[in-house]
């Protein structure tokens, strides 16, 4: 009975906390840049700072004027080699549709980057550069260790499928 | 023609632990799906609950299986190894375990492990960015395990034919599920594209061990993979946009809606299959080494022709698609052999004959 209860009030629990659970995060902005795209001021928000290669966070693009009737794309340059670079084009961010932006994005190298800006309006095209977006190392324990904790369960089936194969060595039917 | 109840044997529990098996797989195309076209996640997404769900269908089936062996084992009856393989006695003879059941109980116990370490990452690197960090493979890994086991539990009833199509239709849920693995290699990629060449590998690894479990294997487990290819192209975008709409949330702009994870399924695997199943088929030293060298070049070489061809994205140049190809002979030539030797394995499984140690 004591049993049932527990198990009752457990089950009654997750019920009662499941909408939080279920809420979306809103995009919390700590630290904003400013990037002057031609005729268009765009505000670049971070919702963590400083950025750590594959520590994801949100991206906002907010222009000045708001984004209707405007559309454009982002490069990312790395310092170190340019010719790594990426674009997209300047999307609505999924939980903060008034701005464009990146959910749940992570740089994958520490380095430094630039982000080029080129946006298109009703006042004609502009490009502007946010420099030095200065990516820190990863945090956590090095990515090897990581991986190795990960590779346990194939370590696992290796071994399984070995001991396997040597237990049925003569055996076989071919 | 019916199932008698002693054929029937050993099936109920089967057909849990395959149907936990498919459960993690809907939740796993799914939840790639919607990272893709929708986006905000949370831990009770519906994608998240099937994965869920799916280990813990298959860790419960596992476990009833072993306390029930267990049980009769104790009450003198002999363990039949056709009931999910051969007994394995754990924690020092205390369990009597078939041994499908041990491996697929093995990974749902261990998908909770790394269901606890994927928390801690996201404490210290926030929500994932990327299907393929660490704490993610081994959650897949954990589930390959679970997979792997299945195809054991089914294999081992390979006398009757719910046995036999039971083991073909888990090796295809395994490729299917696999190929999301193959992203681990993603690093690795440089003018050989490593995630091809590591798909052709898990690709032919379970061709050659359908073939070589029963006849015609290779060719009716790759028609599977056709099949749950064509359901879950059809079924990830549309479950993607339907739930987004039920929950009120926009679809992304640019979103593409192309079907992701079923996009990296080879197309070119039933035409493989039917070319390489003469080779597979005989009983000549290199013919073995030889169709997996053929169908690794093919699929390898393939893959990237494929993904152009659904994202409507540019060919890269021939010689990097024609290395990798290469790249991808050499590792089916070692795979073939090898997924060959797995199939006769899981014919041995049911045997009732001693082991020799």
């Amino acid at each position: 009975m004591r049993k049932l209860a527990v198990l009752l009030a457990t089950a009654g629990l997750l019920v009662a906390t499941a909408p939080a659970a279920l809420a979306y995060e809103p995009v919390n902005v700590v630290h904003t840049e400013k990037v002057q795209a031609g005729p268009y001021a765009v505000t670049v928000g971070f919702s963590a700072w400083p950025v750590r290669a594959m520590q994801s966070l949100d991206f906002t693009f907010a222009v000045d004027g708001g984004i209707a009737g405007k559309s454009g794309s982002i490069v990312f340059l790395p310092a170190a080699d340019p010719r790594e670079a990426w674009d997209e084009p300047l999307a609505r961010h999924p939980r903060q549709r008034e701005v464009w932006g990146l959910d749940v994005r992570a740089m994958d190298e520490p380095g430094d980057y630039a982000m080029r800006f080129l946006i298109d309006g009703p006042a004609g095209p502009g490009v502007g550069e946010l420099a030095d977006l200065h990516v820190l190392d990863q945090p956590g324990p090095p990515l090897g260790l990581s991986w190795a904790v990960s590779s346990l369960p194939l370590v696992g089936l290796v071994v399984f499928l070995v001991l396997a194969w040597r237990r049925t060595k003569g055996r076989l039917i071919t | 023609m019916a199932i008698t109840a002693s054929r029937a044997r050993g099936l109920p529990a089967a057909v849990v632990l395959l149907t936990g098996t498919v459960f993690s797989l809907i939740g796993l195309t799914w939840d790639v799906q919607w990272h893709s076209d929708v986006g905000p996640d949370t831990f009770f997404t519906l994608p998240h609950l099937f994965l869920y769900a799916g280990s813990a269908i298959s860790g419960l089936a596992a476990l009833t299986a072993v306390l029930a062996t267990t049980a009769a084992h104790r009450a003198g009856a002999v363990p039949d190894p056709s009931l999910g393989g051969p007994p394995i006695r754990v924690f020092g003879r205390a369990f009597t375990a078939p041994l499908g059941y041990l491996v697929a109980g093995c990974g749902a116990a261990s998908f909770l492990l790394y269901g606890l370490w994927d928390q801690w990452w996201h404490g210290l690197y926030g929500f994932d960015a990327v299907i393929d960090s660490p704490p993610h493979i081994g959650l897949l890994l954990s589930i390959s395990a679970t997979l792997v086991g299945t195809v054991v539990v089914f294999g081992a009833a390979d006398e009757h034919r719910w046995g036999r199509i039971g083991a073909l239709v888990s090796l295809a849920v395994l490729g299917a599920f696999d190929t999301v693995i193959v992203f681990a290699f993603k690093s690795l990629n440089g003018q050989v594209n490593a995630m091809h060449v590591a798909m052709a590998a898990l690709m032919v690894l379970v061709l050659a061990c359908a073939t070589a479990f029963t006849r015609y294997g290779g060719v009716l487990m790759a028609l599977g993979l056709a099949v749950i290819q064509a359901v879950t192209w059809w079924f990830s975008p549309w479950a993607s946009r339907v739930y987004a709409e039920a929950v009120g949330l926009p679809m992304r702009d640019y979103a593409g809606q192309e079907p992701q994870l079923p996009a990296l399924i080879p197309m070119s695997l039933v035409v493989v299959a039917l070319l390489v199943h003469p080779l597979l088929t005989s009983r000549s030293r290199w013919a073995a080494p030889l169709a997996g060298a053929i169908a690794g070049g093919l699929l390898a070489g393939l893959q990237r022709p494929q993904s152009s061809w659904v994202f409507d994205g540019p060919l890269p140049p021939l010689q990097r698609v024609l290395l990798t190809a290469l790249v991808g002979a050499v590792v089916g030539l070692v795979a073939a052999p090898a997924g060959r030797r797995f199939g006769r394995m899981l014919r041995l499984a049911g045997d009732r004959t001693p082991e020799r140690n």
